[in-house]
């Protein structure tokens, strides 16, 4: 904290950082280590009973449903957050560069309106649209196609991400190159780049950290989510997190369902270290 | 006379409804160090970034070499520049820095490397090559843009004032560096800048812009001693700006009545007219001082309000009783042997042939 080798601890500056330092511990370090501890208990006539055994751990990690869950839910959320990366980068493009200072700050204030209804609300409007009946179909039968089959399958889950995760990812890319010094597209462009290779050479590695942060965050947000998974995917193949709703209901097997909790959180911290470590890593130039 | 390089043909350039660019009709020589000068939004950056294709005018043509540039892309042309803020890429180090113009071209790597490595070693950075950007002091940095620039061997080179960034001592080393270069090169330099002495120092000649439109075309020295007008006489400053009424007009002088007195001057080619306005100017290095009173020729009683100094030379800021100012710029040994004090009375003069008439705009 200080380079003074003598120096006592502030007890002022201390004391100002004691309600973090206590939040942390009990909604955080709290009910990670309760979490952890529980991952040792045993379920006895559908209670929990105190003690230090491996079943939990072994029962989860050497069945098959448990990884093909895993991989799934990676590939998913990968999928996702590809899809949402993608998706976004054309309009936030066209709101760093091409928009007004005044339409930008519109946009985004509309893309915060989304957070203010609830997430279930939306997905569940989605059926609407996508149902076999719904209005996507409709109109694909005027000119004689379909109907698809929308719902209950990975195309709905990756659309649920999507209203998760969008417009998140839209605000954060729209941000991060808004803030590109203009100057340096413009030398790109005078020293022989067209205006579309700016976006590879000059563009993306200016906009590097932002870019990766918001596509942590769609990860961490879509590997977590529930509701998309259950509802417009139809849980037939189930992410962790639906891994762990059956497991807490068929038999009240809370131990079992924290060893998937636990998994998901070391495969998220592990997901935001290395991409934060990309994020802000250097040129190969540096000294 | 070298053939033009580069010309301006009525060019107007107008942001809504915003008028950057009046009309400018000028001509770029072809191997000619011209700067173009002027305050702050007189649409000289305008002007530089219209040749660089990074502004389309709104009017008018710009050709460069008898070709119409005017719907070539930025990155079609062959006009690098400098930047103010130097512009260099962060996330790479020097050398590749100065290869990304050669890359975007389609150079291969081993002549990529070869030809950054030789402007690296010219600027006399070399050993900064693989030193991310931001690892670089400022000059080094302004090195690393000239190289960038300079590698593609260009027929032409944009400078959007690229030293104003620099500490004081620095600025007349890169001033040193940058003529060193245009000669050797035989490139084409054009360079904006604010600051007079820059312009000076460097250019064949400059170009004087005021409200989007040019004030005056010339060598360095013309300005100084003849500016075309009270805008330019005023802008370059350490100029003494006298106005009046034509009194009496001979053959090629005119006695112009002024309320600190009537003064001579030579009406060149001005074309005056008795009775009514007209100004003169006064280089401040060309009036001398006496403690008496000089009896005949161009003469002023002044006070004393203030000197600068820099470097050899003073620059003595005095009043009339009329309250016209007066600036003279004089060697420091030589003013030293008057010992003024502030608010000492001193006689003020100087050769007709020195004043220099303006013409009324």
């Amino acid at each position: 904290m200080s380079s003074n080798p003598d120096s006592r601890p502030n007890l002022y500056a201390l004391t100002w950082r004691l309600p973090i330092i206590f939040w942390q511990l009990i909604f955080f370090v709290g009910p990670v280590l309760f979490m952890v501890a529980m991952s040792f208990f045993l379920v006895k006539n559908y209670r929990m009973t105190e003690a230090f055994d491996f079943v939990n751990w072994t029962r989860m990690l050497t069945r098959g449903f448990f990884w093909d869950s895993y991989w799934y839910t990676v590939v998913i959320a990968t999928a996702s957050t590809v899809c949402a990366m993608c998706i976004a980068f054309p309009a936030a493009f066209a709101l760093a560069f091409r928009a007004s200072e005044s339409t930008r700050r519109w946009a985004i204030f509309l893309l915060i309106i989304p957070f203010f209804t609830s997430y279930l609300v939306r997905t569940f409007s989605w059926f609407v649209i996508l149902s076999e009946s719904g209005v996507v179909n409709a109109m694909l039968g005027y000119i004689g196609l379909g109907p698809y089959t929308m719902l209950n399958t990975n195309f709905g889950t990756l659309v649920g991400y999507m209203t998760l995760t969008l417009p998140l990812v839209v605000i954060l890319q729209t941000v991060t190159m808004a803030n590109i010094d203009k100057n340096l597209i413009e030398a790109a462009r005078n020293l022989g780049c067209s205006a579309f290779r700016t976006i590879w050479q000059v563009i993306i590695p200016l906009s590097k950290t932002g870019l990766i942060i918001a596509a942590i965050f769609c990860f961490i947000l879509s590997f977590g989510d529930f509701v998309a998974p259950f509802y417009l995917g139809g849980s037939q193949e189930p992410t962790l997190p639906i891994l762990i709703l059956d497991t807490t209901k068929s038999g009240q097997q809370w131990p079992r369902a924290a060893v998937v909790a636990i998994m998901m959180m070391v495969t998220l911290f592990a997901i935001a270290f290395t991409g934060i470590a990309l994020a802000y890593r250097k040129g190969k130039g540096a000294k | 006379m070298s053939k033009p390089l580069v010309v301006f043909d009525k060019i107007q350039k107008h942001f809504g409804t915003f008028v950057a660019v009046k009309e400018l009709d000028f001509e770029i020589r072809e191997g000619e160090f011209l700067a173009i000068m002027g305050p702050s939004g007189c649409g000289k950056t305008t002007t530089l970034r219209m040749l660089a294709g990074l502004e389309a005018p709104t009017q008018g043509d710009i050709r460069l070499n008898d070709r119409v540039m005017n719907d070539v892309a930025p990155h079609e042309r062959d006009t690098p520049l400098v930047w103010q803020s130097l512009a260099l890429f962060p996330f790479l180090t020097a050398r590749e820095n100065v290869e990304f113009g050669l890359k975007m071209r389609g150079v291969d790597k081993a002549e990529r490397k070869e030809r950054a490595l030789k402007w690296l070693d010219k600027m006399g950075i070399l050993e900064f090559a693989d030193r991310d950007i931001s690892t670089l002091s400022g000059g080094q940095k302004q090195r690393v843009a000239l190289a960038r620039s300079l590698v593609m061997e260009p027929q032409i080179l944009l400078l959007d004032e690229p030293l104003s960034a620099l500490d004081a001592h620095l600025v007349i080393r890169m001033q040193a560096v940058l003529t060193d270069l245009q000669r050797e090169l035989g490139i084409t330099f054009v360079y904006v800048t604010h600051s007079q002495s820059e312009a000076f120092a460097m250019a064949d000649r400059v170009i004087i812009m005021g409200k989007g439109e040019i004030a005056q075309i010339g060598s360095p020295k013309d300005i100084y001693r003849e500016p075309a007008n009270q805008f330019v006489a005023e802008f370059v400053g350490r100029n003494n700006i006298l106005s009046g009424k034509v009194a009496l007009l001979t053959n090629d002088t005119a006695h112009i009545a002024t309320p600190s007195g009537d003064f001579t001057v030579p009406t060149n080619e001005v074309r005056l007219i008795e009775g009514h306005n007209a100004s003169f100017v006064i280089s401040a290095d060309l009036v001398h001082i006496s403690l008496s009173d000089p009896n005949d020729g161009n003469k002023a009683q002044c006070k004393l309000i203030s000197e600068e100094f820099v470097g050899s030379m003073v620059t003595l800021f005095l009043e009339d009783a009329q309250g016209q100012e007066f600036k003279v710029q004089m060697q420091e040994r030589e003013l030293s042997k008057f010992d003024l004090k502030s608010g000492a009375e001193v006689w003020l003069s100087w050769d007709t042939a020195s004043a220099h008439v303006l013409n009324e705009s």
